[in-house]
């Protein structure tokens, strides 16, 4: 690695070790979140990035790790064998077993099918764990305690943080370490092309079960982190939201480069964090910024930093920086265009008022309260502000796009090779 | 340099494809050191031989015998663990990864690595030899750290070359190496294979008469699924059912 690389890792690893000090309790909570959710997308990565099989079922390896853990530590009482630090070694050692399993099944066959056996699998476990209620608790699900150990009581938000931390990191950095191994060299080989390999002498079907057992116990340690910041394990934790989430979040992030998994993870729990009390809609501007990534920066945020990083080479930062900055101009307008319509329709169209409307009858229709202010439904204002921070936003945006068009015209005029900003795209990995 | 002892051996093997029957009774000798061309017009199922023999397809009837062991059917990681190894007609690399990568992913094979987890593949020097031989070799020492994909398609033929040859094989199956290439670049293949297969069986897939006639030292015409005459390029060249079925043909087109 360079030494910028080196330089950034230790001044995050430090951000991240400063952090209780610098944060309110209730974003250290979020913290933990972010950390684990980070994890999970890397252990994700793992079989999804490197080794080319895309999994929809990835929220039972998670959940199998979770209620591994809390019965270990019901059962062992944070003493003995496992104390409360080393609990996570549940999820790894049950995700493990139960990625062996479902991956010999899964890796029978590839793309498509390969994803409708890791749904099918995750989705059977969903439906069988309401009826085992001795192992996943049934509605109510199982509760524990992190018990004392080592000198710490693990009763603060900190000491769990940290305790957190040391896994994420540990664990982040064991996956790094595969990759440089033979067969997290032979991991690329599977998404590249298992047929070559095959003729290679490899055994193809062992390797790709590998791959997603190791997936599978990096996921299981995510689970049984969560396990101890929640005290807690419900079966909900194997429904598909959480599968699907572990995708969407993996692909924002950008899933050819190492760490872009993490940053969308992280990035994606804070938003939900920070979102989720505010607006009804959460899940709907999820989508729809899952939906963007998709259309306009396929491979993820990591993708379109080595974007921005590639043309600042080709064309002088001088050149794109105009463009960057109406760029992120027609970024919050649009944003706050479409925030300001989804809000109003989402309350004008509300059961409750509705039912004010209803009581009522004759009065016309009520304002309603937005950012502060009144917004009467009828009044041409109230829909004239979304609609022009949306046109002046899209104006930007065709602005930004002539700007990027004569740059590029330009540096073919100058018989520049550009194919610096091309070739970003898969740089990593 | 040539034995006269067979390292690879088909006898009446058959392939069909629902009705259609491709390869209608193929017997085939490679002798233990030698250099054999498969030639023959197109559609006469050369391919569909080399698929048979690596294991890619697998035969209706028919025996392959390979070094002591029949073949007909197996896996082909099990063929080529046996010492057979082939390149592709279609070029059939890993496409997003580097030269080196490439070579890398198929020298590691005969190291027994497959499954290390707890040692990194650096830690390795005889690998990173071998591969960094096969760069000079296929002469794609300069081109290591391309992107095997954005490769000219010479160089990839090379690189094919190369991939097949890091298992260190028996016998070598090449399946039209030289297609797309220019002269100077189809010279120079020639003289490499030659040289890489010192010591090992060549069977090669080739439309250039040129290279098949200064290359190898046996010839066997495939025509319509059949084998219809095997011997050295003088006996090939003065055969007269080959003349009818297949340089005839050349001739008048």
């Amino acid at each position: 690695m360079k030494s910028n690389t080196w330089i950034a890792l230790a001044l995050g690893v430090g951000l991240l070790v400063a952090l209780p000090t610098l944060t309110t309790p209730s974003l250290l909570n979020a913290s933990i979140q972010m950390l684990i959710a980070a994890l999970f997308a890397c252990a994700f990565n793992v079989l999804c990035g490197q080794g080319g099989m895309l999994s929809f079922g990835h929220a039972a390896y998670f959940g199998v790790g979770t209620f591994a853990t809390v019965h270990a530590m019901n059962a062992f009482n944070g003493e003995g064998l496992l104390p409360t630090p080393l609990m996570p070694l549940a999820g790894a050692v049950v995700g493990l077993l139960v990625g062996i399993f479902a991956g010999w099944f899964a890796t029978k066959r590839t793309g498509t099918y390969f994803a409708m056996i890791t749904l099918a699998l995750a989705e059977l476990l969903h439906a069988l764990a309401p009826h085992l209620k001795g192992v996943f608790g049934g509605e109510a699900g199982i509760s524990t305690m992190r018990m004392p150990a080592w000198g710490f009581s693990f009763g603060s938000s900190t000491e769990v943080y940290y305790l957190t931390l040391a896994w994420v990191l540990l664990s982040l950095g064991l996956l790094y370490l595969y990759t440089l191994t033979p067969v997290g060299r032979l991991t690329l080989g599977l998404r590249e092309n298992t047929h070559r390999l095959r003729f290679l002498g490899y055994d193809v079907h062992r390797l790709n079960v590998t791959v997603f057992a190791i997936s599978a116990m990096f996921a299981g340690v995510a689970g049984g982190l969560q396990a101890l910041n929640t005290e807690s394990a419900n079966y909900v934790l194997l429904e598909g939201h959480v599968s699907a989430a572990v995708v969407l979040n993996s692909y924002i992030g950008g899933v050819s480069v190492f760490l872009g998994p993490a940053l969308g993870a992280s990035l994606m729990t804070f938003f939900g964090y920070a979102v989720s009390d505010l607006t009804r809609s959460w899940l709907l501007y999820q989508g729809i910024l899952f939906v963007l990534v998709m259309m306009f920066m396929p491979s993820g945020l990591t993708g379109f930093f080595g974007w921005i990083r590639a043309s600042r080479k080709a064309h002088g930062f001088t050149a794109i920086a105009p463009l960057l900055v109406a760029g992120l101009l027609a970024g919050v307008l649009l944003s706050a265009g479409t925030v300001f319509t989804v809000e109003m329709l989402q309350r004008f169209f509300s059961q409750d008022y509705r039912s004010m409307a209803a009581l009522q009858p004759g009065a016309g229709w009520a304002p309603i309260a937005l950012f502060g202010r009144d917004w009467l439904p009828t009044a041409v204002v109230t829909w004239a502000v979304p609609l022009g921070l949306c046109g002046v936003g899209g104006a930007l945006v065709f602005a930004a796009r002539r700007m990027w068009q004569a740059l590029v015209d330009r540096a073919e005029e100058m018989q520049v090779p550009s194919n610096a900003a091309s070739t970003a795209q898969g740089g990593a990995l | 340099m040539s034995t006269m002892q067979p390292i690879l051996t088909l006898s009446g093997v058959h392939k069909a494809f629902g009705e259609t029957q491709i390869i209608r009774g193929v017997d085939l000798e490679l002798r233990a050191g030698e250099r054999h061309a498969l030639i023959g017009p197109n559609g006469a199922g050369k391919s569909t031989v080399f698929h048979l023999i690596s294991g890619h397809y697998m035969p209706n009837s028919g025996r392959i015998h390979f070094d002591g062991h029949d073949i007909q059917g197996a896996s082909p990681q099990h063929i080529n663990r046996l010492g057979l190894a082939r390149s592709f007609q279609i070029t059939n690399i890993f496409p997003k990864l580097s030269v080196y990568e490439n070579l890398r992913l198929a020298v590691m094979r005969r190291h027994g690595v497959q499954h290390t987890l707890w040692r990194f593949i650096n830690s390795y020097p005889r690998v990173r030899e071998e591969t960094e031989h096969l760069l000079e070799q296929v002469r794609l020492a300069a081109r290591r750290d391309a992107i095997a994909g954005e490769l000219s398609y010479s160089e990839q033929r090379s690189m094919e070359i190369a991939m097949a040859l890091a298992s260190d094989p028996k016998v070598i199956l090449l399946d039209e190496p030289m297609a797309g290439m220019s002269h100077e670049e189809t010279d120079y293949a020639v003289e490499l294979i030659k040289n890489v297969t010192q010591g090992r069986s060549l069977l090669i897939v080739e439309h250039d008469m040129d290279v098949v006639f200064s290359l190898c030292d046996r010839i066997s015409v495939l025509v319509y699924g059949q084998v219809i005459a095997t011997g050295t390029p003088d006996e090939i060249r003065n055969n007269q059912k080959v003349k009818e079925a297949y340089l005839g043909e050349e001739v008048a087109a």
